[in-house]
C-alpha cells in the first residue's frame, strides 16, 4: 500500500516536472524580435498593432515589441546595430541612403506603392500651377519629400534656386495664416489636418504622380544578418503582419480602437481619416496584382534613377542586394491580397 | 529662524501657493474667455482639465513612469557627484585627470548624447534614467567640490589637533560645511533630471509625459501639448519643493532660506 503511494506520489511529481519542462519549452520556442516604426503611434501604422493585439506574431511564434519613432529616431541605424530587428523606416530613399552609406539593411516589403506627399496650395491664393511656384514660399521635409519637389520642379523645367524653399516646421498654421504658400502634407496626415482648418474645395494639389514621379515609402526592413540567420522569422513576421493589415483595412474602426489603446490622447476621426488614407497608399499601383508590401522593382529602379541623376546617391546601389522580394513572394499570393 | 519654525509655517506656505495658482487658472480662464483667443493659440485650463478626464489612465500612467525615471536618475546623479566632489577633494592628481573629460561631457548636446543612449540601452527606463543620470552628476560634483574647498583651514586643523581621523573630518566637518552648496546642486539637479527623463521619451517610447508633449505636439493638439506641459510643471515643482523642504530640515542653522 505504501508502495503504491509512493509510486503514485514519484508519478504526480514527474508529471509537474514534465509539464513545467513543457511550459518552459514552449516559452522558450517564442523569438523575441522587435519592430521599430518611422514615427509616433497612429493609425498609419494599424496594420502592425492589430497583428500585436489579436496575437498574431504569438501565433507565429514571435515575441514582438513595437517601439515607436519619433523626431529623433533613425530606424536604419537602429535595425542595423541590432538593437531593433525589424523596421518601418522612411522609404525607398532611406535605403537607398543607408546601403549608400554602408549599412547592412535590406527591405523586405513596401507599405507605400504611391508618393506619400502632396504639395499644398490654396486656390484663392497667387499659385496656380507649379511655373507659380517660382518667387513664393515653399515649405517642405528635407528628409526625402524635398527630392520629390525638386523632381517635380525639374520636369517643368522649373529652377529650383528660383523658388524659395524653407524647411518645413511641425506645425501647418504658417500654410493656414498665408505666411507660406506651397505646404508639403502627407495624404494620411497632414492634408487631414489642414482640410479641418481650410475649406476642402479651396485647396489645390500638386500630386508627384501626375509629374511622372513616383516615391514608394514606408519601407520594411530588416539586418542581412537577421535575414540570412533567420530567414524563417522574416517569412513568420511577414505572414503575422500581412494577416494585421488585412483585418485592419476590414475593420477600419476596429483597428483604429486598437491603435487608440496604445495612444489614448490621439483624435479619433483624424486616426479613421488617416488610414482609409494609408490603405489607399498601400492597395495602390503594383499591391493591385501582387498583393500588400510588394516590392514594385522598376518603382524602386525608377526611384534610384532619379536620386542618382540628382545626386542624392552618391554611387548606384545595388538593388537586387538591397530589396530582397523573395520573403515576401514565399507566402502565397492569396495570403497577401486583400 | 529655527527649523521647527520654518515646518510650521509650511502648510501656509503651501496653502498660499495653491492659491496663486488657483488665481492665475481663474485670471487665464477669464482672459482667454473674454478676448476670445482660439483653443489651438492658447486653451483654458477647463479645456485642459477635460483632456486630462478624457483619458486619465494616459496622463497617470506617463506622470509616474516619468517620476520614476526623473528618482532613479536624480539619485544615481546625487550620488555618484557627491562621490566625484569628495574623491576630487582629496585626490588633486585625479581631479586634474578626471575633470577635464567631465567638462567635455557635458559639452555634447543631450540629443545627441540621447541617440546614442537609445542605441545602447533601446526603449528601456533605464535610458531615460541615464539621461537624467547624464544632466545631474555634473552640477553635483562641481558643486560638491566648491563647498569642499570652501572649508576653513584652521577648523580643519583644529580638528586635526584632537587627532581627528580623515573619515570623522569629512563627516563631522567638511560635509557639513558643504551641505548648503551641496543642496543647491540637488535643487538644480532636481529639475534637471526631469528634463533628461523627458528628452528620453523623446526618443521612441509609449509611455511618459515626453511622449505625451510629443505626440500632441506632431499632433497639433494644443490642448493636449498644454496639459501635458502643465503635467510636467507639477511633476518638477513637486520635487523641487520636496528638495527645498528636505534642505530646510538638514540645513537648519542656514537661515536665509
Amino acid at each position: 500500500m505504501l508502495k503504491r503511494r509512493l509510486l503514485l506520489a514519484i508519478g504526480c511529481t514527474l508529471t509537474c516536472v514534465g509539464l513545467g519542462f513543457s511550459s518552459i519549452a514552449a516559452a522558450q520556442d517564442m523569438t523575441k524580435a522587435s519592430l521599430r516604426l518611422k514615427w509616433l503611434p497612429q493609425a498609419q501604422f494599424a496594420g502592425f498593432y492589430v497583428a500585436q493585439a489579436k496575437g498574431y506574431y504569438k501565433d507565429e511564434g514571435i515575441d514582438l515589441t513595437i517601439n515607436p519613432g519619433g523626431p529623433n529616431v533613425l530606424t536604419e541605424n537602429l535595425v542595423a546595430a541590432g538593437t531593433d530587428t525589424f523596421g518601418l523606416s522612411g522609404g525607398t530613399d532611406s535605403v537607398f541612403a543607408a546601403r549608400d552609406k554602408g549599412l547592412p539593411v535590406i527591405s523586405i516589403g513596401i507599405s507605400h506603392q504611391l508618393t506619400p506627399f502632396v504639395f499644398v496650395a490654396k486656390k484663392d491664393g497667387p499659385v496656380k500651377t507649379l511655373k507659380d511656384f517660382e518667387g513664393k514660399n515653399v515649405t517642405t521635409w528635407f528628409t526625402g519629400s524635398n527630392y520629390v519637389l525638386f523632381g517635380m520642379l525639374a520636369d517643368q523645367g522649373i529652377d529650383q534656386k528660383k523658388v524659395k524653399i524653407q524647411p518645413q516646421q511641425v506645425s501647418v498654421t504658417p500654410f493656414v495664416d498665408g505666411d507660406v504658400d506651397v505646404v508639403t502634407a502627407t495624404w494620411y496626415n497632414e492634408l487631414n489636418t489642414i482640410k479641418s482648418r481650410v475649406p476642402e474645395d479651396n485647396l489645390r494639389l500638386f500630386v508627384a504622380e501626375d509629374y511622372g514621379i513616383t516615391f514608394p515609402r514606408d519601407t520594411l526592413i530588416t539586418s542581412e544578418k537577421v535575414a540570412k540567420e533567420n530567414p524563417e522569422l522574416v517569412k513568420a513576421f511577414l505572414r503575422a503582419t500581412l494577416r494585421g493589415w488585412k483585418d485592419a483595412i476590414n475593420d477600419p474602426k476596429g483597428a483604429v480602437d486598437t491603435v487608440m489603446a496604445v495612444a489614448p490622447t490621439l483624435e479619433r476621426p483624424h486616426q479613421e481619416a488617416m488610414l482609409t488614407e494609408a490603405a489607399r497608399l498601400m492597395e495602390a499601383g503594383s499591391a493591385k496584382d501582387n498583393g500588400l508590401f510588394t516590392i514594385d522593382m522598376a518603382a524602386v529602379q525608377k526611384a534610384h534613377d532619379f536620386l542618382l541623376k540628382y545626386e542624392v546617391v552618391k554611387k548606384p546601389v545595388d538593388l537586387k542586394a538591397a530589396f530582397h522580394p523573395e520573403f515576401l513572394e514565399a507566402i502565397p499570393l492569396s495570403d497577401r491580397k486583400l | 529662524m529655527t527649523s521647527t519654525h520654518a515646518l510650521s509655517d509650511l502648510p501656509r506656505a503651501a496653502l498660499r501657493g495653491v492659491l496663486g495658482v488657483a488665481i492665475v487658472g481663474l485670471i487665464w480662464e477669464a482672459l482667454v474667455w473674454a478676448l476670445n483667443v482660439p483653443s489651438h493659440t492658447m486653451p483654458r485650463p477647463s479645456q485642459m482639465a477635460s483632456a486630462v478626464a478624457a483619458t486619465p489612465d494616459a496622463y497617470l500612467s506617463g506622470f509616474l513612469r516619468t517620476l520614476v525615471e526623473t528618482l532613479i536618475g536624480f539619485a544615481a546623479g546625487a550620488i555618484v557627484g557627491i562621490g566625484n566632489g569628495v574623491l576630487f577633494s582629496k585626490f588633486t592628481r585625479l581631479r586634474q585627470m578626471v575633470f577635464p573629460l567631465f567638462v567635455v561631457s557635458q559639452t555634447i548636446p543631450v540629443i545627441a548624447f540621447g541617440a546614442l543612449v537609445v542605441l545602447w540601452f533601446g526603449n528601456t527606463m533605464l535610458a531615460k534614467s541615464v539621461i537624467a543620470f547624464y544632466l545631474t552628476f555634473f552640477p553635483v560634483t562641481v558643486n560638491t567640490l566648491v563647498g569642499l574647498q570652501a572649508v576653513n583651514p584652521k577648523q580643519e586643523a583644529l580638528l586635526r589637533s584632537f587627532g581627528a581621523s580623515r573619515w570623522q573630518m569629512l563627516i563631522r566637518l567638511q560635509l557639513p560645511t558643504a551641505l548648503p552648496q551641496i543642496f543647491v546642486a540637488l535643487r538644480l539637479a532636481s529639475t534637471l533630471s526631469l528634463v533628461g527623463a523627458i528628452v528620453g521619451e523623446w526618443f521612441g517610447d509609449t509611455t511618459g509625459l515626453g511622449v505625451l508633449l510629443l505626440q500632441a505636439m506632431y499632433n497639433e493638439n494644443m490642448v493636449g501639448l498644454w496639459a501635458a506641459i502643465l503635467a510636467s510643471a507639477l511633476l518638477g515643482t513637486t520635487f523641487y519643493g520636496l528638495m527645498a523642504l528636505i534642505e530646510r530640515t538638514c540645513v537648519f542653522w542656514r537661515n536665509d532660506l
